[in-house]
């Protein structure tokens, strides 16, 4: 099955540097696939997610290497415009991300249709099935700068959801979030995922991330340091700690129970996985 | 300013009057035309009559107060300054005519017709611009408005410069206002020396423009992540068009027009209060 | 490396336009909100103007001014004020000057010098013109360039004078401070932020 995201090579400086900030960077995407991408701050993540959708190199420029195809189009060759009917992303700051045309959450979510040129009769009815999607119904004639950060962050996913873009792809969503707005934006990120959503993600909570992420990129220097199933990312603690990632606690426990007590667990990377490891290892029965 | 501060709280009144209902552009129309009017003629109780049928309107679509408020800071003591200024002799070149005596400090002063009429007719002539100017502004809101400008061929880039400046400046103002608390917190004292208050100054508005700057960045790939740029004709939700009120009151407006250019060929410029002729009056 | 790198030239710079102008616009109004909030001695408003043209060059700057202008035209002073729009361009105009001629280093004394004749005494026969041709030439309504005025009109009989001396007396202190304002802030932003060359 062809990959609906191909990166071969990536290379990129931004104009005012003449640091790399990503090198040689390859990996690939599958529909439905959920693809995590971790590392150090400064690592180059958020620069990694905007050639996904064009922004690199194209609002940018600099200097640009290697070879990036999305959903059909190759990145290097397409307008923005075009890609982001194809790639929805979701920025960190919920408020600096509304448009500032609109007046009521509901302009805010009929924006990117607008802007796009969409018949005016499509657009209610791709407006109301994104607000329901994220849970926002009934908030409609709010002023997108009245809600709460989780809220405006819904708000933002919904306004790519109406584009109905074949990728999604998110830069560290939950970072400007209490813990309440955290677990609303997640819980629809996951949902997204169970459907069966392409999705992109960069983030910091990897706790959250190791609940649904298929794959995972550890970025470090603007290079890949590592690839693969969440699990073996995630289970190479000694490897995550030295870029400055905290693996999983329960994912850290295990590896430490193997280094220093000789005991072999297999790697939980969640919570409940944890759960029933440590107690089938206590002799318990089944979960606590 | 307080007088801004309508831009700084939901600024168009929503109530259902005909108003309201008017399209946009008639009422841009009406803006344009008081105030062209009130400069042809020279005539400050023909000013005062375009001003109180403007307001009447405002009342009408409930939003006389701010007008109100406006006119009240600006104009009143604007007209308290011009007037005795102009009209006493103290050196407007085109006092000629005395209408009257006043008594100050003992001595008697004459009042010039000239000065007179000009330190009224002028700020009256803003008022009416203010207040037509408001009313369209208060009663017209952000997508009727948009639509306006769209309708208008204006191109979208402008359009959104123009409503984005319209909610940045809440969304500038409430962090003004969070910096300002902040400061104080940290020991900003608003009595103090001008040169305190000065640089009280640069401590909130160095972190406001750099939030800002570091804003634009952002909204800027946001807005072309979501297909801002897209060389297509974009759709706005609401869409301009002309009424049969919009009809009439334009029908209004020509029949006014067409008395009051009889009056002007006919009996001049200054009809109502015969003021004569000053430069550039 | 193995990938050949091409050099890709930025298409931005028009969006960031489109977002820069409005919060220029924006900053002028809501830097009139806070002198009054914080008694600062100068009317603030045509300092983002500067600013603007400092960081962004000329276009963008005028474009801000003017914009915020016709905002205050269409909310608070009416149609008139809209040709107030173009006293800011000339205020972009003059900064870009002082910014080609490299007046902006406030340690030479030409920068000095060249911002109180440029915005102090130059501009103000700008407004003046303004002031006569489109709102008559009369007084403010504020009390100490009124008693400018009355003062001037009282000495020298002319007209003319006395609305430029109230011109000069409102400008020469704001105009030069707001340039020295934005000056200083304008060093404090980071290089990235700066599209002017």
């Amino acid at each position: 099955m062809e990959p609906v995201i191909r990166v071969e090579n990536l290379t990129y400086a931004y104009p005012t540097s003449r640091d790399f900030v990503l090198r040689n960077v390859s990996f690939e995407v599958h529909r439905g696939e959920v693809l995590a991408v971790i590392g150090p701050n400064g690592a180059g993540k958020s620069t990694l997610l905007k050639a996904l959708n064009g922004l690199v190199p194209h609002f940018y420029g600099g200097k640009y290497g290697g070879r990036v195809v999305v959903a059909g189009y190759e990145v290097l060759k397409t307008p923005i415009s075009v890609l982001s009917t194809k790639v929805g992303f979701v920025f960190q700051d919920p408020e600096d991300q509304m448009s500032g045309l609109a007046l009521t959450v509901w302009e805010e979510v009929a924006f990117g249709l607008m802007m796009l040129g969409f018949p005016r009769e499509e657009i209610p009815k791709r407006v109301e099935e994104a607000l329901s999607y994220v849970g926002l119904k009934g908030l409609e004639a709010r002023s997108p700068f009245e809600l709460s950060g989780g809220q405006m962050q819904r708000l933002a996913i919904a306004t790519v959801l109406a584009l109905k873009p074949e990728i999604l792809v998110l830069d560290e969503p939950t970072a400007q979030l209490d813990p309440l707005g955290k677990f609303e934006v997640l819980s629809v990120v996951k949902r997204l995922a169970d459907e069966g959503a392409t999705i992109v993600i960069a983030e910091h909570e990897i706790e959250e991330i190791a609940y649904f992420a298929d794959k995972i990129l550890l970025l470090d220097r603007g290079q890949v340091v590592a690839y693969g199933p969440a699990r073996e990312v995630l289970a190479s603690v000694e490897e995550l700690k030295s870029r400055g990632v905290d693996p999983p606690s329960v994912t850290e426990l295990a590896y430490l129970l193997s280094r220093d007590l000789g005991v072999k667990v297999p790697a939980p990377i969640t919570l409940e996985e944890g759960v029933e490891s440590f107690s089938k290892l206590l002799g318990g029965a089944g979960g606590a | 300013m307080p007088i801004g501060a309508s831009l700084l709280k939901k600024t168009a009144v929503e109530a259902d009057t005909f108003v309201q209902r008017l399209d946009g552009r008639v009422k841009f129309l009406y803006f344009i035309w008081a105030s062209v009017l009130v400069y042809v003629f020279y005539d400050p109780v023909l000013n005062l009559v375009l001003l109180a049928a403007t307001l009447l309107l405002a009342a009408h679509a409930k939003a006389a107060k701010p007008i109100l408020i406006t006119l009240l800071v600006i104009i009143v003591p604007w007209i308290l300054f011009a007037v005795p200024i102009l009209s006493l002799p103290l050196g407007f070149p085109w006092n000629k005519t005395v209408i009257g005596y006043i008594e100050l400090f003992g001595r008697k002063y004459p009042v010039y017709l000239e000065g007179f009429g000009w330190g009224l007719t002028w700020p009256l002539r803003i008022a009416v611009a203010i207040a037509s100017a408001l009313l369209f502004f208060l009663t017209t809101n952000q997508a009727k408005l948009a639509a306006t400008l769209f309708k208008l061929k204006f191109p979208f880039k402008v359009i959104y410069a123009v409503i984005a400046t319209l909610q940045f400046i809440p969304l500038l103002a409430a962090e003004a206002e969070t910096i300002i608390q902040a400061q104080t917190a940290r020991g900003l004292r608003t009595e103090a020396s001008v040169l305190q208050r000065i640089r009280n100054y640069l401590a909130v508005i160095i972190p406001l423009t750099l939030s800002s700057l570091n804003k634009v960045q952002v909204r800027a790939i946001a807005l072309e992540s979501r297909g801002f740029s897209a060389p297509v004709r974009k759709t706005l939700i609401y869409e301009a068009r002309l009424s049969a009120a919009d009809y009439l009151f334009l029908g209004g407006m020509l029949l006014a027009t067409l008395l009051l250019a009889w009056v002007y060929v006919n009996i001049g410029y200054s009809p109502i209060s015969k003021l004569p002729w000053v430069w550039a009056g | 490396m193995g990938a050949e790198v091409k050099e890709i030239s930025p298409a931005g710079k028009a969006v960031i336009a489109a977002v820069l102008v409005p919060t220029i616009a924006a900053l002028n109004y809501v830097g009139g909100v806070i002198v009054e909030a914080l008694k600062a001695p100068i009317w603030g408003d045509t300092w983002a103007t500067i600013l603007g043209t400092l960081i962004a060059g000329f276009w963008v700057g005028a474009a801000g001014g003017f914009l915020y202008n016709i905002i205050m035209a269409l909310t608070v002073w009416g149609l008139p004020q809209w040709v107030w729009g173009f006293a800011n361009v000339v205020i972009a105009l003059i900064t870009w000057l002082m910014m080609r001629m490299g007046w902006t280093d406030l340690k030479k004394p030409i920068t000095w010098v060249m911002m109180i004749v440029l915005y102090g005494l130059l501009y103000p026969v700008f407004t003046t013109l303004v002031s006569i041709g489109l709102f008559g030439g009369g007084p403010l309504w504020k009390p100490l360039p009124a008693a400018v005025y009355a003062a001037t009109l009282s000495a020298t009989g002319n007209f003319f004078l006395a609305n430029y001396a109230q011109a000069v007396f409102t400008e020469i202190i704001d105009k030069p401070v707001s340039f020295i304002i934005s000056v200083i802030i304008a060093s404090r932003i980071p290089k990235r932020f700066v599209l002017a060359r």
